[in-house]
């Protein structure tokens, strides 16, 4: 095949995606062979699965230590000088949250979702920049889908403009 | 081998702003890119849209073809998201927040001209967007499986390790397919190259820009993981 055709096939927006994903597809092939070297010292560690479980913990598998307002819980932060109360979020529940972890073993995971809850550190605290990036990412996907969806429902044959416009092309 | 870290690449560290464990920093390099993007987004936020003026075929008469006002807001508002997000990957000092940032650019980009009317374009964004999720696999994956490397996110610390293992390799190049997907540079290129044919010329440059920066970027972030 010339060069030429090559380059005229890239140059369809239609072929881009198959294009695409093929090398992507291709390059996680080459995955499977890396060698994984895991590394243990992690920044942001977790328990052994099912440790809590086994240990009978009412608010497992989300228990990360500390006492409420007094002692922090378990976390490690990159820079904990920028995280002045590091550990004392994790480690906070609310009257109600702690009212249900003490009546009953049986709701640790409804403590999670539970107002004033278990709250999630390095999610709201520590890297809680990421957080606010990830909630605009959602909001401007609803933004673009809401504005799409207003404007957009049209009825065709009152905008003839636009659909001439379109099969002049 | 030559070492290099943030200041071999960028100049004299001038500060950081920290933010928790995501600090952003500022040398001469990421200062100029990010108050560049910063100035263009201002003149994108004062300006108006232009008025593309097509030659009627068969005939002497014109055709103009124009921005409507609730079209202009929506993109003019998308438009200094974009820029936004542009400058603050300039300035960013950690893996994931700058893979999040892309992914932010992505999506605004699809929004800056999913509200015109021509239907190439349309088709065009459409296969863009496309790219855009599938790449958000290679990216994410990228971020996570640096982590899972190394046990840090933070450019500071990956600047330091010394060793380079195979999979920080593997995980660098999954991180640049993503980027190449999401910005439409190279072999990728005719997505976004379409999705520039409407009406609307300031606020589709940002797309543009946006895609040169984040690449500039991206090269620098895997210059400082890998070397």
């Amino acid at each position: 095949m010339k060069i030429g055709e090559i380059l005229n096939k890239l140059a369809c927006p239609r072929r881009i995606p198959k294009i695409f994903s093929v090398v992507l597809g291709l390059f996680l092939l080459i995955g499977l062979i890396t060698p994984i070297a895991l590394n243990n010292d992690q920044v942001y560690p977790r328990p052994a699965p099912q440790e809590q479980m086994l240990a009978g913990d009412s608010i497992a598998p989300y228990d990360r230590g500390g006492e409420i307002l007094k002692s922090p819980g378990i976390t490690k932060a990159q820079y904990p000088n920028n995280s002045k109360s590091l550990g004392m979020v994790n480690s906070y529940m609310s009257p109600i949250a702690d009212g249900v972890r003490n009546a009953s073993p049986y709701f640790g995971t409804s403590i999670y979702s539970s107002p004033g809850g278990l709250i999630d550190e390095i999610l709201y605290y520590t890297r809680g920049f990421d957080t606010i990036l990830e909630s605009t990412i959602l909001m401007m996907s609803f933004i673009i889908a809401s504005w799409i969806g207003i404007n957009f429902t049209m009825r065709r044959k009152d905008d003839v403009d636009e659909v001439k416009l379109e099969e002049n092309d | 081998m030559i070492k290099m870290d943030i200041t071999t690449l960028g100049g004299s560290l001038f500060g950081t702003i920290p933010l928790g464990d995501i600090v952003l920093y500022v040398t001469p390099f990421h200062l100029f890119m990010f108050a560049t993007v910063i100035v263009f987004t201002c003149l994108i936020a004062i300006s108006r849209t232009e008025t593309q003026i097509e030659a009627k075929f068969k005939s002497l008469g014109n055709n103009a073809v124009s921005v409507g006002l609730a079209e202009f807001k929506i993109r003019r508002f998308l438009s200094i998201v974009c820029g936004l997000a542009t400058a603050g990957a300039m300035i960013t000092g950690d893996f994931f927040n700058f893979i999040l940032f892309v992914a932010l650019i992505g999506i605004v980009n699809i929004g800056i001209v999913s509200a015109v009317k021509q239907v190439d374009v349309l088709d065009a964004a459409f296969q863009y967007g496309l790219g855009a999720m599938i790449s958000s696999l290679p990216l994410f994956s990228a971020g996570a499986m640096m982590l899972a490397a190394t046990g840090t996110l933070s450019l500071f610390e990956l600047a330091n390790i010394a060793t380079i293992t195979p999979m920080m390799i593997f995980s660098a190049v999954l991180f640049l397919i993503g980027v190449a997907g999401e910005t439409g540079i190279a072999p990728f290129f005719a997505t976004k190259a379409e999705m520039f044919r409407t009406p609307g010329s300031p606020f589709l440059l940002i797309i543009h820009l946006s895609s040169l920066f984040i690449t500039i970027r991206a090269i620098e972030i895997i210059l400082i993981i890998l070397t």
